[in-house]
């Protein structure tokens, strides 16, 4: 039976500890995603945002409470299922786009697939259409810094969706970016979650972004201040 | 809760292993190259020694006389062979440092800690491969000038290809050894990064 929810976090915490002084980066977080949802995640710097991410994504472990994912409690994962969650269930994006340099656009997005056991052939051909639909088809055999900003992190949208995930993390995508181009990556992200239904959850300081979500999150100090249905600010169309 | 777990296969095979790293010594050839000259270099002086060994006895063998090498050179050689393997632990040391972010990223992409292990040998079995090819031949020239020198021309044609052949499979052999030990830490400090903090760790 599959849970009507695809992520829920319960009493999820995870502090530090830094010189006999505990942080709490998280503290209590009880959260449920709908299948197919967008989420966006807002609140000041310190305010837990890439923790909750890292915790979702099973990169770290919590001091306290559960990650449920797809009906299933990752704390009861070993490392080799946890890789294989972060493989095929889960896809990231970053602020800084954390591609590989030594790597062209094709071989990015064929990476993940790699590890997915997929033929290397497929892997390819997946790659190709993936940054084609994304509009870099001109630009498979170029390297990350032959890139722009926007197109780099085009290439890690397309290198997230390889093995067809059920999520995506974007932790601040167009942190980096200028309006422009910030918008267009956003349209593209809403793009992926309507036509592919993957939930996505993004954490961002970006007005636009809060407007295309179907519900916003708003943190602060390791805690869910408040929950809001997303949509109440225009996103601003670029001519 | 008994929800069935649907886990599968994460893979990384030596070949996809000897792709990407190939591709890594090629393209971060700067890098590449100061690990490769710590093995050519080591493995250079072990040829000459080697290959000059062989002539002395092959001189030995046609002419008589006792012609050998000296101890000392084999202390030598030794010094050189541990200068060697430290030049390589501490490249790749380096190499792990400046690739933190990538590592962290394919842990990210599903990339198990055996994975990232595997990477990092394979890639230093290339550059033993590199190196250790070079290291020979580099040896054969020195060693062939300076028999030539001493002894004459006709010792080196007298000497059976068989025997050459051989010394370069123990040469590169060697060299493989050689770089796997030097490799084996800064392999294992990548494969156990810690993603989350590979991540914030700004370049
Ligand atoms: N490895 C760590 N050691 C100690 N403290 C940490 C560590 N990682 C995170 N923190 C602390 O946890 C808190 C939450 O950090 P987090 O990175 O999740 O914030 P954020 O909401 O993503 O902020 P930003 O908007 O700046 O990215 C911060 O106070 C941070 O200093
Ligand atoms: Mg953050």
């Amino acid at each position: 039976m599959r849970s009507e929810y695809i992520i829920e976090t319960e009493d999820l915490a995870r502090y530090y500890e830094v010189g006999g002084e505990v942080i709490k980066a998280l503290d209590g977080v009880n959260l449920r995603v709908h299948r197919g949802e967008y989420l966006s995640i807002v609140g000041p710097s310190g305010a837990g945002k890439t923790t909750l991410f890292n915790m979702i994504g099973g990169l770290d472990r919590p001091t306290r409470g559960r990650v449920i994912i797809d009906g299933v409690d990752i704390s009861q994962l070993d490392a080799y299922e946890l890789a294989w969650l972060r493989c095929r269930k889960i896809g990231y994006i970053f602020q800084t786009f954390n591609l590989i340099d030594t790597l062209t656009a094709l071989e990015n997005v064929a990476l993940p697939t790699i590890f997915a056991g997929v033929p290397r052939d497929e892997g390819e051909r997946k790659a190709k259409r993936l940054l084609e639909a994304v509009g870099l088809g001109d630009r498979l055999n170029h390297k990350p810094r032959e890139l722009s900003a926007g197109q780099q992190q085009r290439v890690a949208i397309a290198r997230a969706m390889a093995n067809d995930p059920a999520i995506i993390l974007a932790d601040e995508p167009t942190g980096n970016l200028d309006l422009h181009t910030g918008m267009e990556i956003i349209n593209l992200l809403r793009d992926l979650n309507e036509k592919r239904g993957v939930t996505l959850i993004s954490a961002t300081h970006d007005l636009k972004m809060i407007g295309a979500s179907d519900r916003v999150v708003y943190m602060r100090d390791g805690k869910i201040e408040k929950i809001e249905k997303g949509g109440q600010y225009p996103s601003i169309d670029f001519p | 809760m008994e929800e069935k777990r649907e886990v599968g296969r994460i893979t990384f095979s030596l070949i996809d292993a000897f792709r990407l790293g190939y591709d890594n010594v090629k393209r971060r050839f700067n890098r590449a190259a100061l690990s490769m000259a710590a093995i050519t270099l080591g493995i250079a002086f072990f040829s000459t020694l080697s290959l000059m060994d062989t002539f002395f006895r092959i001189y030995t063998q046609a002419e008589g006389g006792g012609l050998r090498m000296e101890s000392y050179q084999y202390w030598l050689l030794l010094v050189s062979l541990v200068v060697c393997v430290v030049s390589i632990t501490n490249s790749m040391l380096i190499a792990v440092y400046e690739r933190y972010r990538e590592i962290g990223t394919m842990k990210c992409l599903g990339a198990l800690d055996q994975h990232v292990l595997k990477l990092f040998l394979v890639e230093s079995i290339i550059l033993a491969l590199l190196g250790g090819s070079l290291g020979y031949g580099i040896g054969l020239v020195a060693s062939i000038i300076s028999v030539t020198f001493t002894l004459g021309f006709n010792i080196v044609l007298k000497t059976p290809p068989t025997s050459l052949l051989a010394l370069l499979g123990e040469t590169i052999l060697l060299s493989v050894a050689l770089s796997t030990v030097a490799t084996m830490y800064p392999a294992y400090r990548a494969a156990k990064l810690d993603p989350v903090e590979a991540l914030r760790y700004e370049v």
